[in-house]
């Protein structure tokens, strides 16, 4: 009897036990599916989820690291700071007019370019390369390098305009011409990567559509709007998203260019909070103004989303 | 060989790298230093320490050119609690900002019961700024202060003598430009640029016209004597007196232009005059160096400069760090580097020490401006007043906004940060 009754008692655990192992030794295609899943959902809840969360409890709080007091929570102070400080309306206005004029402008000189790229050259790679370039430059090395191109005395631009007989403007002493300075240079540096997504879609668009079209008699322009454009849309959309949301988080370009000069007139958003948290080491007005912007950019994806949507 | 010799030796060589090293436990102090303030001489006079101290030995760290991208670099290191550098020079306006966070160590267990005392040794305005309620927070490593410079030669050559008042300056200079007809002759240039020099472009005719901007910890702005004082910088531009884009021009580029001979009156500090007699200036024995000029019944006010050694917080070898710095902050010091790197001294007695005098003669009058040169606000949040002012005289100076709504934004945006 004891010895059965022994054997009764350690079965059933030894049964859990081998229950509890099995399950991964042969999974079912759900467990499987979670498993495989959970390093990339671990690794995003590190990365993203906590800082994100943690961001958003800071921006409650009163943390400034000069001041050598422990974080006191401060419930909606930040943000109501944030209401009367007149740099954060000019910073968020700047931001939003900086997005306007160069996701258009950019998608523009993409287009174009990816037109000219698509163009039966002979030699393919000095046209692709040229396209690269801008592209793979780093964005502060832009700014530099386009600092210089607009000084007033020693840079390209007025001289140029010199030689033209046009006296040049001193870029950066007008708030005006320095904004009109940045734009260029982010038109410039970010049509590229227009250009290159929509060039990918160009060449999937069949050439037989072309040869049907002249058959039917259609003029080039004819066929631009009829087949090219609308054939285009996705690469278009998928463009458009990535652009909006890095020209709402514009920093590299006007911080290298301006510093946000003259006064706060060419500084963004982002620009604000990297001050309020990396130069006054105010975490609590900063992690506010970072929410903000986070809030932005959820609102942008999801309006382009349901646009996409909407086509689908 | 046998084997016992062999072991004995063996021994006997670990024997005495045990002892060597029990004498010498030996301490490495890493020591950030401003890359704009000389570290080749620096490096000499740590060297003399090292000499006599065989236990320390110290290495320099530097980087970034100007005072911001320092403190930018430094907040950095500091608020990752980094324990690699001991020992950090600081512009004058952030010890007090450094001890209110918590990232220096206090010298008052050094310096003995009476700090205050110690203190006494050195010009009155690095005493203060070093001192925190009763706390010293750091050593004044040297002093600074703005100065007028001018070019001798032309001033002379027009019969005009240094000028007293700002309105003096404006008529000398269009006379003196005027009469030279060279088109890249500027009147005069002063920094403009949205950095730390800009605070002070402000506040040296603030100061003239008898203002305090913080008084007792609080915001204490007169917006008359701002709008005056943004007014008197915009005019100078408007009236051809200095460049037009000179909201583009930091203190270095105040020093090369003057340097290059095309400027007449320039406003800086006093690093610039070892540059102006060094051998590629094109203006060697032709420039003067007077006090800066005040406003119409005013009183002349210049801008206090000056760097500090402070212990970090953080650092493992306090105790010779401190020793360290008191070296470093020693009359001594002081004269071996007004000698060498031609850096004012924090003790008023090296100013007329007779090597002194004979190195860099013009110390001697260096001494009052120094003396009576006012501090910049020293408040915690110091980093945002500074931006505030700052942004703001380049605004105005780039015609963004009209010295009246400078003064209203500046007046609004200080009263947030000082409430």
């Amino acid at each position: 009897m004891a010895t059965v009754s022994e054997t009764t008692l350690v079965a059933p655990q030894n049964e859990s036990g081998t229950k509890w192992w099995t399950r991964f030794l042969d999974p079912s295609e759900r467990t499987l599916a979670v498993l495989l899943l959970m390093p990339a959902a671990l690794l995003l809840t590190l990365i993203i989820v906590y800082p994100v969360c943690r961001l958003i409890w800071t921006s409650f709080q009163n943390l400034s690291l000069t001041s050598g007091l422990p974080a006191t929570f401060a419930g909606l102070e930040n943000y109501s700071l944030m209401l009367d400080d007149p740099v954060f309306w000019e910073t968020t206005r700047n931001t939003v007019l900086i997005t306007l004029i160069t996701v258009p402008g950019a998608l523009f000189v993409g287009l174009a370019l990816a037109l000219m790229a698509n163009l039966p050259f002979n030699v393919k790679w000095p046209v692709r390369l040229s396209l690269l370039i801008p592209w793979a430059l780093p964005l502060s090395f832009a700014g530099l390098i386009f600092a210089w191109f607009f000084h007033s005395e020693y840079g390209v631009v007025n001289d140029v305009l010199r030689r033209l007989g046009i006296e040049g403007v001193i870029w950066f002493n007008s708030a005006n011409w320095a904004f009109a300075a940045i734009c260029l240079t982010i038109i410039w540096k970010t049509s590229s990567f227009m250009a290159l997504i929509i060039l990918a879609g160009l060449q999937t668009i069949p050439r037989s559509l072309y040869e049907a079209a002249d058959v039917d008699g259609a003029g080039r322009l004819r066929q631009f709007f009829e087949i090219t454009l609308p054939l285009l849309k996705p690469a278009i959309v998928v463009a458009l998203i990535f652009r909006t949301i890095t020209a709402l988080q514009t920093f590299d370009i006007p911080f290298t260019m301006t510093r946000g000069g003259p006064g706060t007139s060419t500084a963004t958003l982002a620009m604000y909070i990297h001050q309020n948290t990396v130069d006054f080491l105010d975490l609590g007005y900063g992690s506010a103004l970072a929410v903000v912007m986070f809030a932005l950019s959820m609102a942008v994806t999801a309006v382009y989303l349901r646009m996409i949507r909407a086509k689908g | 060989m046998t084997l016992k010799t062999t072991m004995t030796l063996l021994l006997a060589g670990a024997a005495m790298t045990l002892s060597a090293s029990a004498a010498t436990a030996q301490t490495n102090l890493r020591v950030f230093v401003s890359s704009q303030h000389r570290p080749d001489v620096w490096r000499k006079a740590f060297d003399m320490y090292e000499a006599k101290n065989a236990n320390v030995k110290v290495t320099i760290e530097t980087g970034g050119n100007t005072s911001e991208q320092q403190a930018q670099y430094l907040n950095t290191v500091m608020t990752a609690k980094d324990p690699s550098l001991d020992i950090m020079i600081l512009d004058v306006i952030r010890p007090a900002q450094y001890a209110a966070a918590g990232w220096t160590v206090p010298f008052n267990d050094v310096l003995g019961n009476d700090a205050a005392s110690a203190m006494k040794r050195y010009l009155p305005a690095y005493a203060e700024a070093n001192t925190v309620d009763g706390k010293v927070v750091a050593l004044p490593a040297f002093a600074d202060a703005m100065f007028l410079y001018y070019r001798k030669d032309l001033l002379e050559k027009h019969g005009i003598q240094p000028p007293q008042t700002w309105g003096e300056l404006a008529a000398a200079a269009k006379k003196v430009t005027e009469a030279e007809k060279d088109p890249n002759l500027q009147g005069l240039s002063f920094q403009g640029k949205a950095i730390e020099g800009a605070v002070c472009t402000f506040l040296l005719p603030y100061w003239s016209m008898g203002k305090q901007l913080v008084s007792d910890g609080k915001l204490s702005f007169d917006k008359e004597a701002a709008v005056k004082s943004l007014k008197l910088w915009k005019d100078f531009v408007d009236q051809g007196v200095a460049k037009k884009n000179i909201a583009e021009v930091a203190t270095d580029d105040t020093r090369k232009e003057f340097q290059a001979g095309n400027v007449l009156f320039a406003v800086n500090w006093s690093y610039a005059w070892g540059q102006f007699q060094g051998a590629e200036s094109a203006v060697k024995d032709k420039v003067g160096v007077v006090k800066l000029p005040a406003v119409q019944g005013g009183q002349p006010a210049s801008c206090l400069g000056g760097w500090e050694w402070g212990v970090s917080a953080y650092s493992n070898n306090k105790t010779e760090a401190q020793k360290f710095v008191q070296y470093l902050s020693s009359p001594e010091v002081s004269e071996f580097m007004a000698i060498n790197a031609a850096l004012l001294p924090q003790f008023p007695e090296v100013y007329t020490d007779a090597d002194v005098t004979k190195a860099v003669p013009w110390f001697a009058n260096a001494r009052p401006v120094v003396e009576t040169a006012k501090a910049r606000p020293v408040t915690p949040r110091y980093n945002e007043v500074s931006e505030i002012i700052r942004t703001t005289v380049n605004g105005v100076l780039a015609g963004q906004s009209t010295p009246e709504e400078g003064a209203t934004q500046m007046e609004g945006r200080l009263r947030r940060v000082l409430r």
